[in-house]
């Protein structure tokens, strides 16, 4: 004998409701398939239509309202075994909460399928109206409320459903089941049915309130699957950095690096990390830059230290490099008495005018501000590294090696070398 | 010149994170875009096996359990708008007891706040977002190494007691790079999930004695799985108040608080005679680090308590904290979250807070909290 997936429990449902005749066609389905039950998996939404979860011999997951069509999506990601079947259940309210859902299972095509039983009302808590009611069923109370219920065969196909299908309840929808549940990909029957408790009497008048009539659609389109990657280690691919020299930095610098998008701020605060570390130092960097990272400033900031670095923020830094009028005004408040300006010509002639871009708040100018036209040494995307370059040719916190030694790890390091080179010769 | 075996990189949290995770085992990670996770989704398009984005975040976590429930550890990350949106699923997986990580990096809020902004104040929605008031476990890195070992944790920890579990982070520590010999990495294991075996009566939610119950895969040829977001007896069965479904809820609350010893995490750097503590957890502790050494170097003796297992709070932390006179507490917030969470709403005097918005608290900050905690009020 052919196994159903349904136990010997009375449905919970009352009389006349159209979802006992519903879970009776899936199971006759499953049986008619000679499906093993425990090759089915059936998720099942919050209201009436997961009632019937505690009569199910076949795997159950139970969840939230709404979200059984996402559930069942992950599972069919989850599984190895393709010849399992997974069935969704829900009414017309989870359908609408969960549309979103629905459209995604169709727009990606897993194999599984969503019966939605529509007795286009919530049952459970009073009789309100949903977003799969027809503009025919009218709530006793607010009678001139409806509006057009969502013809969701049709958004389902129009998202690539492989197949969908509406059909009114009557004694046997087991022929429709089987269809779904044979075919490759995402597939959707709606169910009209009736609620007794709210709105219909008959099922006889269903034909006539429903919005939409009878359909079977189809696409054919490739099933869905993510793809499974080997995945490589996300740390063997970090090239070490060796200490190949010694800087003479003794305690903690605190670099900003500021200019526009676009012109590798990041790159060359990462470069000087490098250095940094190249020169046996800690280093610590992080970015500032809009949410529309293609336009507007850009700022790196970067600690060296001799010992560890803990803490990672800079108030007001030692040394500034600015290089464009947008990251002069993301950063120019944060110049301190002590902070050393390294700023590209075009920002620094306006210095020691009154008020230009360089003045500091407190009026007093900068204690040590040093231009170059690092545009034109380095171009506007090395810019920053001449400034940076020029600065540590005259300061000497950092080896000059150090930063070449970084820049050769790069892909663009023999760029970045030429740019160093007329830098330091500047 | 470089030592023998060092092997020096620059890198972010957010790597550290998701190798050690790749390691621990997890199979997929399922992603909505949201600043600062950024780097997390990239990290994981590269090593996890299964990478996806969803649609929006209760998305994610619906597919995270179906994946969990298959199977395949399941891995996600956002920040409080995400983590608003799934809170409801979070309630789902701990209910039906499927584990995952949720990876939740702070920033400044409320609600959108500042998306490029660090933050500390999302520790009490984590406290109470399981309806009923149960803890799931949460686990806070405060340096890169906290990011390797905690985040291995997390995936342990979730298998090991079937739970979902939060890996709280901050924006400052998950796309900040910095310098690191990862030759000193400890050696990650494979969580294995405890698996029924046999053929004899399996109940999805029988524990047999103990506080999680063994898994099976849905779908598995074997048993019958019912997974249930409702209360439910041991079969899986929904029930209202049953004696038995009741018990298997109160279940879920001691499975938690029952084995905190076996997943409680902090560093206490304690001070001789020192009648101050710095209590701090995240993104702070770095800063409280180096407060503490030039307190220290200032002739100031004062000891340091980092948590990393923020929840449910272990009650080492109170053992610990009950040697000091005086507790200042350093949070980059303005309520006082961890103070609130230990102490309660009526604060006596032993009880310092330090903090801030929209920038990390400095050393210097938590510096001058030691000097005025101690000043009679």
């Amino acid at each position: 004998m052919q196994e159903t997936i349904l136990n010997d429990l009375k449905m919970p449902y009352c009389p006349g409701c159209g979802h006992t005749v519903a879970n009776k066609s899936m199971s006759k389905a499953i049986a008619d398939m000679d499906v093993d039950p425990l090759d089915v998996i059936v998720v099942s939404d919050i209201g009436c239509t997961g009632l019937v979860d505690p009569l199910l011999t076949c795997h159950t997951i139970h969840g939230l309202h709404g979200r059984a069509v996402a559930l069942a999506m992950g599972i069919r990601m989850g599984l190895e075994h393709p010849e399992k079947k997974i069935i969704a259940l829900q009414g017309d309210g989870g359908a609408t909460i969960g549309l979103q859902h629905l459209l995604e299972a169709a727009r990606h095509n897993l194999d599984l399928t969503l019966v939605v039983q529509n007795n286009m009302v919530y049952g459970m808590t009073g009789g309100q109206t949903s977003g799969l009611s027809s503009t025919e069923f009218k709530e006793p109370e607010r009678p001139e409320s409806a509006v057009p219920g969502y013809d969701i065969c049709a958004l389902a196909h129009n998202a690539g459903a492989a197949y969908t299908a509406r059909t009114f309840i009557g004694k046997d929808t087991s022929e429709l089941w089987k269809e779904a549940l044979s075919t490759s990909g995402f597939s959707l029957i709606e169910i009209v049915e009736m609620c007794p408790a709210y709105g219909l009497r008959k099922v006889q008048e269903l034909h006539d309130t429903a919005d939409y009539e009878s359909v079977v659609t189809r696409n054919s389109r490739a099933v869905g699957m993510p793809h499974r990657a080997t995945g490589r280690s996300l740390l063997d691919g970090l090239k070490p950095i060796e200490r190949t020299c010694d800087a003479p930095l003794d305690g903690r610098l605190e670099i900003i690096v500021a200019g526009s998008a676009g012109e590798a701020i990041q790159s060359a605060g990462d470069l000087l990390s490098t250095a940094g570390i190249t020169a046996g130092l800690s280093a610590t960097k992080k970015g500032d830059y809009p949410i529309t990272i293609g336009t507007g400033f850009s700022v790196a900031e970067v600690i060296l230290s001799r010992d560890p670095i803990h803490y990672t923020g800079i108030d007001c830094p030692d040394i500034m490099i600015v290089i464009s009028q947008d990251g002069l005004d993301k950063v120019q408040s944060r110049i301190g008495g002590h902070t050393l300006v390294i700023a590209d010509e075009k920002l620094g002639t306006e210095l020691g005018g009154s008020p230009g871009p360089l003045d500091p708040p407190d009026q007093s100018g900068p204690s040590n501000v040093v231009t170059g036209d690092f545009r034109k040494t380095g171009g506007p995307k090395g810019a920053a590294l001449a400034a940076i370059a020029h600065w540590l040719q005259d300061n000497g916190f950092l080896p000059i090696e150090a930063l070449i030694e970084a820049a050769s790890r790069h892909k663009h390091g023999d760029k970045m070398k030429v740019i160093i080179d007329k830098a330091v010769a500047a | 010149m470089t030592a023998d075996g060092e092997r020096m990189v620059f890198l972010d949290g957010s790597r550290l994170i998701i190798e050690a995770m790749a390691r621990a085992g997890v199979g997929a990670y399922i992603g909505y875009p949201i600043t600062p996770v950024n780097w997390l989704f990239a990290g994981a398009k590269q090593r996890i096996p299964i990478a996806l984005e969803a649609p929006d975040e209760i998305t994610a976590l619906q597919w995270s359990a179906g994946f969990s429930s298959s199977g395949v550890f399941p891995v996600t990350a956002s920040a409080f708008p995400g983590f608003a949106l799934m809170i409801e699923s979070i309630n789902m997986s701990f209910m039906m007891e499927l584990p995952m990580v949720i990876i939740l990096a702070q920033r400044l809020g409320p609600s959108t706040g500042s998306a490029t902004t660090g933050g500390q104040g999302d520790l009490l929605l984590l406290r109470g977002c399981i309806s009923g008031g149960y803890s799931i476990p949460v686990f806070c890195p405060s340096n890169l190494n906290d990011c390797w070992d905690m985040a291995a944790a997390s995936v342990h920890t979730s298998v090991n007691l079937r739970t979902p579990v939060v890996l709280l982070t901050s924006k400052e520590m998950v796309m900040t790079n910095q310098n690191m010999n990862i030759s000193s990495l400890r050696e990650v294991q494979r969580a294995e999930r405890h698996v029924f075996e046999g053929n004899g009566e399996y109940k999805t939610y029988g524990v047999n004695g103990n506080l999680a119950p063994p898994f099976l895969p849905l779908g598995n040829d074997l048993h019958q799985v019912r997974l249930n977001s409702s209360t439910h007896d041991m079969e899986g069965i929904t029930q209202k108040n049953s004696p038995e479904a009741l018990g298997n809820t109160e279940r879920l609350k001691n499975k938690i608080e029952q084995r905190i010893d076996d997943y409680t995490f902090y560093d206490h750097d304690r001070a001789e005679d020192a009648d101050t503590v710095i209590l701090t957890y995240g993104i702070s502790a770095e800063a409280a680090r180096e407060a503490v050494g030039s307190l220290r170097s200032g002739g100031d003796s004062v000891s340091l308590l980092v948590m990393k297992t923020l929840l449910p709070v272990p009650p080492r932390i109170y053992e610990l904290l009950d040697a000091y006179e005086h507790i200042v507490v350093v949070e980059e917030n303005i309520s006082g979250l961890l103070r609130e969470l230990l102490f309660g709403n009526r604060q006596d005097g032993r009880v310092f807070g330090v903090n801030k918005i929209g920038n990390m608290i400095t050393p210097q900050e938590i510096a001058e909290g030691v000097r005025q905690c101690r000043k009679p009020s």
